[in-house]
């Protein structure tokens, strides 16, 4: 391959992003633009935590509610414009999640899984019934965007595209960094990084807090660009179990798989959604991608398709031993508890 | 808030007490599955649901009494459960955050297809004795009970025995328990524990059917009520201890008291987030509940 087109493709792909609206001109294609957009932002974030360090949350979208709500509240009450109260406020959702983190992650394996979930009921249970503070059931509504409507979603998306960048970066900054490095050795043995000297308490905490930013972000956005919330929409399980969903799908761990997996899975859904109508036909067909993805796709097509990559590569190799070597690793892979397609990708996989 | 008479919190609590013996009916799969495999169960509300909407058709079309209707599901469900455990719990990676998302997904399946199949209208089973109360003399305080909340109680009673029996009397009850102590040993020893395995998953079915026929005749559901029962049902479940069945028994008797009480004593929209906080602060602080082991997992 064209070492240099393989190693630009993300500016490549960065163009492409930029000149999509342009080019697919209906409204709707920004919508979906946005959309994806914003569960790719997002999806990166959660793999923060629930890729990197091994923590699975399935109660995420209550840092998007609380980042939504935040921002609907400043803007009615203080005439915040949530362009830059947006990533303001998401500090304090990291804040948040920093204190809840440092009371939940005492819990590991599925107990911190349902604890999560009973997070979210509660910040939910709380939208619903602080009727002073959310406006109850029927939720707020905030000022709407100064610019024209019909040209309204082009801000967005391409406010959303910034934001998603910045989210790859701290993404792919952590992994290769020596915090990643404690949270990957976290995910591996969490036993064995605490006696090598990682402090996992702290930076299990610092991960969830940090993976609840985005997410916070990207409720906030979502709060300006809907104008109008409540707490059912807000404080959706399936926000967060879309985030899973895309990482999974796009490879979990890996820095480009969220945002892959955000790029199949929201166009998908679309399409089905237009396909089959708003029926409950669409949420069993994701019940059932997710099945079908755990059984069969269960590190996702990123480091699938590097493993199949590196399996053709490696028989063009003279030595006999380096075949060896590869058939090994392929026997320990299989064995191995951990997602992981050589030994060196187990402690840092290489982000595509 | 105010304090209710005396007559009336004990008119409630007696109703929770029902409420709560059903409430372990229904919790006791999701128990057993955890002890004997370590899996939390997101879709036994789902099973659940799905139960209760077959109880109302048999009811329906057929005339059959949910109580009746027993007897044809919990062996449809015994199948099912089976099924599922081969071929989707036992296929998956045993690691604790993929096997809650596997039963998450399986959840939302069967909502998305019980939400197409049937409408979201609320259903609930009216048989001839729906809304008949038995009175009860207590000295000189008289307490309504309702037929349908003491034959619900008296159902989940006997399916409760038939489980007790089934883990205390039999082979298969001796192999699961030895399971849930310890699976190493246990297949050390001789149990075939993927058979044990499969044959729990299908006793918590066939249990949660039971409950599902119960759930039908007191209250109304839909395809995405199972949502607020799981929580309700995980609540019960660790409070109690994650795994024991005992515990299982006395969380339930809790929560439904407590519920109950609650909805007199604070406001009723809020009184579910007692549930909820019980749920967070014991799975942190007390994760092994109260009759509980200590949690263990790979």
């Amino acid at each position: 391959m064209l070492p240099h087109l393989t190693r630009r493709w993300p500016v490549y792909a960065v163009l492409a992003l930029l000149a999509y609206p342009w080019i697919w001109r209906a409204p709707y294609f920004h919508l979906l633009g946005f959309d994806t957009l914003l569960g790719a932002t997002m999806a990166v974030s959660w793999n923060i935590m629930g890729g990197y360090t091994g923590y699975k949350s399935l109660g995420h979208s209550a840092f998007f509610g609380l980042g939504a709500y935040l921002v609907a509240i400043a803007a009615n009450r203080w005439g915040w414009n949530p362009l830059w109260s947006a990533p303001l406020l998401a500090l304090v959702v990291v804040a948040v999640a920093l204190l809840l983190g440092w009371i939940m992650l005492r819990t590991t394996g599925s107990a911190f899984v349902i604890a999560t979930i009973a997070l979210l009921l509660i910040f939910r249970l709380l939208a619903l019934n602080l009727r002073g503070i959310t406006g109850g059931a029927p939720g707020l509504s905030q000022p709407l965007p100064p610019w024209s409507p019909e040209f309204s979603r082009l801000p967005f998306f391409y406010y959303m595209l910034i934001w998603t960048l910045v989210a790859v970066a701290v993404s792919a900054f952590i992994v290769r960094s020596r915090f990643g490095l404690g949270l990957l050795a976290i995910r591996d043995d969490e036993g064995k990084a605490e006696m090598v000297g990682v402090n996992t308490t702290l930076y299990k905490v610092l991960a969830f807090g940090l993976s609840a930013y985005f997410v916070g972000l990207g409720g906030g956005i979502w709060s300006y660009f809907q104008t109008h919330i409540s707490p059912v929409f807000a404080f959706d399980l399936r926000i967060g179990v879309d985030m899973i969903l895309m990482t999974m799908l796009g490879g979990l761990g890996t820095v480009w798989g969220p945002v892959l997996g955000a790029f199949i899975l929201i166009p998908a859904r679309d399409f089905i959604l237009f396909r089959f109508g708003a029926t409950q036909i669409h949420l069993a067909i994701s019940g059932a991608l997710m099945l079908a993805i755990i059984l069969f796709l269960p590190r996702g097509i990123l480091p699938t398709l590097q493993e199949w990559l590196e399996r053709r590569r490696a028989p063009a190799s003279a030595f006999v031993g380096a075949r060896l070597m590869t058939e090994l690793q392929d026997e320990s892979a299989a064995t191995a508890s951990t997602p992981a397609g050589d030994p060196h990708s187990r402690v840092r996989p290489a982000p595509r | 808030m105010s304090l209710p008479p005396t007559s009336v919190l004990i008119q409630v609590a007696i109703g929770g007490l029902l409420t709560g013996g059903v409430y372990a009916l229904l919790v006791s799969g999701l128990t057993l599955i955890f002890g004997v495999m370590r899996v939390i169960n997101i879709a036994h509300g789902a099973f659940l649901v799905l139960s209760a909407y077959l109880a109302y058709w048999l009811f329906t079309l057929l005339g059959m009494d949910p109580i009746v209707s027993i007897a044809v599901l919990a062996p449809l469900f015994f199948v099912f459960g089976v099924l599922v455990q081969r071929y989707l719990i036992a296929r998956v990676r045993q690691e604790p955050g993929l096997l809650v998302l596997v039963t998450f997904a399986l959840a939302i399946t069967l909502e998305g297809v019980m939400g197409s199949l049937w409408r979201t209208t609320g259903r609930s089973v009216r048989t001839a004795y729906t809304g008949e109360v038995v009175p009860l003399a207590l000295g000189d305080l008289t307490v309504r009970l309702p037929i349908v909340q003491l034959v619900g109680f008296a159902a989940a009673v006997i399916a409760l025995g038939v489980l007790y029996l089934l883990l205390t009397r039999s082979d298969l009850g001796r192999a699961i328990r030895a399971t849930i102590q310890n699976p190493d040993a246990a297949q050390l020893v001789g149990v075939n524990v993927a058979l044990v395995r499969a044959l729990t998953f299908g006793a918590a079915l066939a249990s949660v059917a039971a409950g599902g026929a119960v759930f039908s005749l007191i209250w109304t559901f839909n395809a995405s009520s199972h949502e607020a029962w799981i929580s309700k049902m995980l609540s019960i479940v660790v409070l109690g201890g994650m795994g024991s069945l005992p515990g299982a028994l006395v969380g339930a008797l809790i929560i439904g008291v407590a519920e109950a009480v609650a909805a007199v004593t604070i406001t009723t929209y809020l009184s579910p987030i007692v549930s909820y906080l019980i749920l967070f602060f014991i799975l942190v602080f007390r994760p092994q509940g109260l009759l509980g082991s200590r949690i263990r997992e790979a």
